[in-house]
């Protein structure tokens, strides 16, 4: 088959990274090579079709018209000419549909790929880089790319295809006329170049006025409270008319430039173009050439000297194309984490037994984010991990779905090592709710679903939303589950989403859970709510609650009690109650609140 | 923001009288510029047309009938022809361009100045996104027609014209063959740039699908990993991928199909002047100069013809892009001046909320029949569950909205009789997420009063209490805040927006304080600046502090746009009702936030 086969990408295009960018890119086109040559070739076939053109007016001119020979030669002529205007019609456009083919098949193969990469490279790159960085890389960069492929690459061929071919053909007609008709092309292309680095650059400039303005508006239209609130109006008008005009005055520079170099151009390729056409005419006039000839000679130098005033922007593009280049193969460098290697699978799911031993872990060398980890829990236990910001709740549970793996220790799940599941079999037996959980902007009901690799019904999402106490919310939109989120739908609270989160992780159904349980930004009602929903969640689960409360780890089967990366202090509720430490300390502060809230409304009493 | 454009790309515009005559006015200021490019753009392309018709006279005139002197004559009269037209190119590249960004400077600048004027319901119901595509795409695609789209028809039609007037007078028989295939090769362009244009824009709208995939893909990454949806994303991507390729390789292999179209469309036309032609040249009626110009004439008249087909292809977009800008141009404000005002020389004085309704829909009320006083100085806070109506009073209050029923009288004057800007000017209102600009510290901070010094900058944030943390910056006043602030914590903004508030000496002073924890500290100097806020003005505070809200000389428990309770601290905490509970709940928490050994090691240094 000419095409290969469209799968989502065929290629791992890792393989194909060069630091020559142009091996590089030449590799990215794996599977397309022949339909790309075949374009430039097509594209020859046309472009010697055009000459051809050019020769047969000659032919029409010397042996139909001056030979006065009509009938047959004319009638041949008349048809070889047709003929050849339909092989150029033809070959240049299964040219540019080759090359559209390559380009935009490349492309696609490109952002699937990268899409996938990027959700499969780990946690901790994601975690390090910038996302709009990333997202500029897998979508402007890439568009630079393809207009490599589809304007820049085949563009330069086009020109010194006409470049040659016509020159040949002049070459055959007359070396001295050839000679002479070339004569001003450096300095064509030089002045283009320089003219066409230039205008890039002050292009660029105006762009950035463009992102300024823009910035400006948004600004004043995020803030519209604000300059309404202080009567700036007037002062808002101002600051944006000063963007407004200097980008005026940059978009006068820019085409300065341009009213320079067209004329210019102009003259220097008229020029060459006249004392081409007058030696020419010279030579026609003295009988060195035919008629014919003169008139094929001029068709032709035309076709020389016009697009070579091109070649200076393609040029000059193609570079900001390999800078674009070099950004894409950056990404397509980095290590995926596999998500299926693991020698132990189990059938099902597993029971939920997890033990920590001597775990540490670091985000970077010399500074231990958790050290020397030991505890056991039991399958359906509550662990709950308590302690102050930064002392490494998180960072422990962030090793359970291997986010991230331990430096040292090891831990196991049902007595396995966990680096010995596959990736995706492990995180399926986890389930996750976060404080301000990410919500995707697609409909409520697909928000429920998202983890469930099966068809679910709406009686279980109604089932799962019930549980979750979001079912009542969801229901006074006008259309339901099936209201979008986010910025083209509903924008839902802290609380409204963490809720959905919950929906999403009851009908996962996860051996073990992961919660984060701070709710200190809702109010009594909604909290009631929240915590009713998680204790169904939590039921016959192993669970880790990130606590900020005291109140929500008293009933656990585990407390752990973090400090600076170590367990402090660690055992139930009225085990700690009864040692002196951290946690006492922290169980007193709830009773003498109750004690001043009293004082405090006896106080108003008086 | 690009996902708001997705709706309105395949709009098009009718072209009326209405429309047509608003478009002429935005040239009219700058009419030299307009008619100057006009006449430029006319003899360059006359010129074209000319030098095809010098090249025949070389070869008639000088070669056949071998005359060298004709052949220089007619080579330097061509070589001043192209000194002028390269003149006349500097004239139009200039002209046009700088009137292309004249024209989106000016309408830029007229919907911005409008923009200003709008009342705030009208950036509560139309999305940030929508009015930037205004600004931007619209703006670019409608002075883009104005402009190049006008040359280009110009240079086309000319052109043309001219091409076929030479040709007239070469041979007025063969010249009608060209008149018959023009209309043919103009519908055939015009059907080929409205379905390339058509797919060109399914594809940018795909991209700007598959733009938000990455985005989503790429913050959701934890989530997606958490519930290895890597495979049905790809899936799902793969179909945007599908899509966009299938737009983009259509409009691609159109574009590549439509010049090789009208190039053997020609060749026909060609075919039959080469055979009628060489003829004519038998009997004296055809040159072989004339021959030439005519396949020249012909070969180049794809040109003219594509800038046309393309020019009107685009021109249905942007007469939608002209309604929308004018639509935006035309909306009147909601809140605006009375015919008659009254002269306010401050707002100073007694706030009083009689029977206050107010809604954005009639059957979902907002505000309901709202009675309350406040006295001069007195300080008043609102509490209530969030969406329970106190942020809309404060919009009432700040006549951001006025009420669909009902009166708010200040000083016993409806403040609906008077000038917006006296009552605006005199309030000063600092948000929950204070909105900072781009810029210094020190500017934002003069927002308050633009002629204020250096001197009362530093004073104002030396009562906001911002002054300390200002000077552990690098470059104090002087240091960037960053895009909407971004650089500054939430407690640091609402300290700058303090100093920013005193500085305006406001009448009146609103605040939403923020419920986000801020460390003690901050906390305890956001508290001092409110004071000396509230010093001697009347104020109004959606709370969420209890020491703000016991200082209270009137606290209003807002619940379903209603106030369920009204009265002093003491008054509500005696009737153990709904400012009770909200009360104590309210109490634990920021106990615990302040003894929580978790997250605060060292206790609060509060004063």
């Amino acid at each position: 088959m000419l095409v290969p086969d469209k799968n989502y990408y065929d290629l791992n295009l890792k393989e194909t990274v060069s630091d020559n960018h142009l091996l590089g890119l030449w590799r990215l086109m794996k599977g397309y090579h022949w339909l790309y040559l075949g374009a430039a070739a097509l594209l020859a076939v046309a472009t010697l079709a055009r000459t051809g053109i050019a020769l047969v007016i000659r032919r029409f001119v010397d042996d139909v018209i001056l030979a006065g020979n009509y009938g047959s030669t004319l009638t041949m002529i008349i048809v070889i000419f047709i003929g050849l205007a339909f092989i150029q019609g033809i070959f240049t456009f299964l040219s540019g549909w080759l090359t559209s083919k390559t380009a935009e098949s490349v492309t696609r193969r490109l952002r699937n790929f990268l899409f996938d990469h990027l959700q499969r490279l780990p946690y901790a790159y994601h975690a390090e880089s910038q996302t709009g960085d990333l997202i500029s890389r897998a979508t402007s960069d890439v568009d630079a790319v393809n207009r490599f492929f589809s304007e820049q690459a085949i563009g330069i061929g086009r020109i010194l295809l006409l470049f040659i071919v016509n020159f040949a053909a002049i070459l055959q007609l007359n070396t001295r006329l050839a000679l002479y008709s070339v004569i001003a092309i450096p300095a064509i292309i030089g002045v283009s170049i320089y003219f066409f680095s230039k205008v890039s650059k002050a292009y660029e400039k105006y762009q950035e006025q463009e992102a300024s303005l823009s910035s400006r508006l948004q600004e004043n239209l995020t803030g519209i409270r604000v300059v309404k609130a202080f009567a700036r109006q007037g002062h808002e008008q101002y600051k944006f008319d000063q963007e407004n005009w200097e980008k005026f005055k940059l978009g006068k520079k820019l085409l300065s430039i341009h009213s320079l170099f067209w004329p210019v151009s102009d003259i220097i390729c008229g020029i060459q173009m006249l004392s081409s056409f007058f030696i020419g005419a010279l030579f026609a006039l003295n009988g060195e050439i035919s008629v014919g000839t003169y008139l094929a000679f001029t068709s032709m130098v035309i076709l020389i000297i016009w697009p070579i005033r091109g070649l200076g922007r393609l040029i000059v593009q193609t570079s900001t194309g390999m800078v674009s280049y070099s950004r894409v193969a950056e990404l397509l460098k980095q290590e995926r984490e596999p998500l299926t290697t693991g020698d132990y699978k189990p059938e099902g799911s597993v029971e939920g037994e997890i033990i920590f031993k001597n775990v540490y872990f670091a985000y970077e060398k010399d500074n231990p984010v958790l050290e020397d980890i030991n505890f056991v829990c039991k399958p359906g236990e509550v662990i709950a991990l308590l302690g102050s910001t930064g002392s490494g709740k998180t960072s422990l549970v962030n090793l359970l779905p291997r986010f991230y793996d331990p430096t040292g220790g090891v831990i196991t799940l049902d007595g396995v090592d966990i680096t010995r599941y596959p990736r995706k079999y492990l995180r399926s037996q986890i389930g996750i709710v976060e404080q301000e959980p990410f919500l995707f902007s697609r409909s409520i009901r697909e928000n429920i679903t998202y983890g469930v690799h099966r068809e679910v019904s709406d009686d279980e999402v109604i089932q799962a939303a019930k549980f979750a106490a979001i079912h009542e919310v969801i229901e006074t939109f006008p259309i339901g589950y099936d209201t979008m989120v986010g910025e083209r739908g509903v924008t839902l609270s802290g609380g409204q989403k963490q809720r959905v989160a919950i929906a999403r992780a009851l009908l996962k159904n996860p051996r073990i859970l992961i919660l984060d349980d701070s709710t200190s930004s809702v109010d009594t009602e909604t909290e009631a709510q929240i915590r009713t929903a998680l204790e169904h969640l939590m039921q016959n689960r192993t669970t880790f609650i990130i606590a900020h409360r005291i109140q929500s780890v008293m009933d656990a089967d585990l407390i752990l009690v973090f400090d600076k990366g170590k367990i402090v202090q660690k055992g139930k509720h009225s085990e700690l109650m009864k040692a002196s430490g951290m946690y006492r300390e922290i169980y007193d502060i709830q009773t003498r609140i109750e004690v001043e809230l009293e004082k405090e409304i006896a106080s108003v009493n008086i | 923001m690009s996902t708001y454009n997705e709706f309105e790309e395949e709009q098009y515009g009718k072209l009326n009288a209405h429309i047509f005559g608003r478009l002429v006015a935005l040239l009219k200021p700058h009419w030299k510029y307009a008619v100057g490019f006009l006449l430029c753009i006319s003899m360059v392309s006359a010129i074209d047309s000319y030098t095809t018709f010098l090249s025949k006279r070389i070869i008639d005139e000088g070669i056949i009938a071998g005359s060298r002197e004709a052949i220089v004559q007619t080579i330097i009269l061509y070589g001043s022809v192209i000194l002028l037209q390269a003149l006349g190119a500097f004239g139009f590249i200039y002209l046009v361009g700088i009137l292309a960004e004249r024209v989106r400077y000016d309408l830029r600048k007229k919907m911005f100045n409008h923009l200003q004027k709008l009342s705030l319901s009208y950036f509560s119901e139309t999305p940030v996104g929508w009015i930037m595509s205004r600004l931007t795409s619209d703006t670019e695609r409608l002075s883009d027609l104005m402009t190049w789209g006008i040359l280009d028809i110009t240079w086309a039609v000319i052109n043309i014209s001219t091409a076929g007037i030479f040709m007239f007078i070469i041979n007025p028989n063969l010249a009608v063959i060209v008149f018959i295939m023009l209309p043919i090769l103009i519908i055939v362009a015009i059907q080929f740039r409205t379905r390339i244009l058509y797919h060109y824009r399914r594809s940018r709208k795909m991209n700007s699908k598959i733009t938000g995939a990455f985005n989503e893909g790429i913050s959701g990454v934890r989530v997606i990993k958490a519930l290895s949806r890597e495979d049905s994303n790809l899936g799902e991507f793969a179909v945007l991928t599908e899509g966009m390729y299938d737009a983009s390789f259509r409009a691609a292999w159109l574009s590549a199909l439509f010049l090789p179209t009208v190039q053997v469309i020609s060749a026909f036309g060609l075919g039959i002047v080469l055979w009628r032609g060489g003829m004519q040249v038998q009997i004296g009626n055809m040159t072989i100069g004339g021959i030439q110009a005519f396949v020249s004439y012909i070969t180049f008249i794809m040109w003219p013809i594509q800038d046309i087909a393309r020019v009107y292809a685009q021109m249905q977009n942007a007469v939608a892009s002209a309604e929308r800008i004018f639509g935006l141009i035309d909306t009147e404000p909601s809140v605006k001046n009375r015919l008659i005002t009254v002269e306010t020389e401050n707002i100073e004085g007694d706030i009083r909320f009689e029977n206050v309704h107010f809604y954005y829909e009639e059957d979902d009320p907002v505000i309901k029949n709202l009675n309350f006083e406040v006295k001069h100085g007195d300080m008043v806070a609102l509490v209530g569950p969030t969406g329970g109506g106190k942020s809309t009073i404060v919009n009432l209050l700040c006549r951001f909205y006025e009420p669909t029923q009902g009166t708010i009288y200040i000083n016993d004057v409806d403040y609906q009789d008077m000038k917006l800007e006296d009552i605006q000017s005199r309030i000063g209102v600092v948000l929950q997420t204070p909105h900072l600009f781009s810029g210094s510290i020190r500017d934002n901070i003069r927002y308050g009063r633009l002629t204020a010094t250096d001197e009362e900058i530093e004073e104002a944030a030396k009562l906001a209490g911002a002054h300390d943390f200002i000077m552990k910056f690098e470059k104090g006043y002087d240091q960037d805040v960053g895009e909407g602030g971004n650089l500054l914590s939430v407690g640091q903004k609402q300290l700058i927006s303090i100093a920013r508030a005193l500085l305006a000496e406001p009448e009146l002073f609103i605040m939403d304080e923020a419920t986000s924890s801020v460390d003690t500290l901050t906390e305890a100097l956001i508290q001092q600046g409110m004071d000396r806020l509230m010093e001697g003005r009347t104020s109004f505070v959606i709370a969420h502090r209890l020491s703000t809200i016991k200082r209270a000389d009137k606290i209003l428990v807002i619940e379903d746009g209603q106030i369920a309770e009204m009265g002093t601290h003491r008054e509500l905490i005696l009737k153990k009702g709904k400012y009770y509970k909200l009360y104590t709940q309210q109490f634990r928490q920021e106990l615990e936030a302040q003894y929580d050994v978790l997250n605060q090691p060292e206790p609060a240094q509060a004063n």
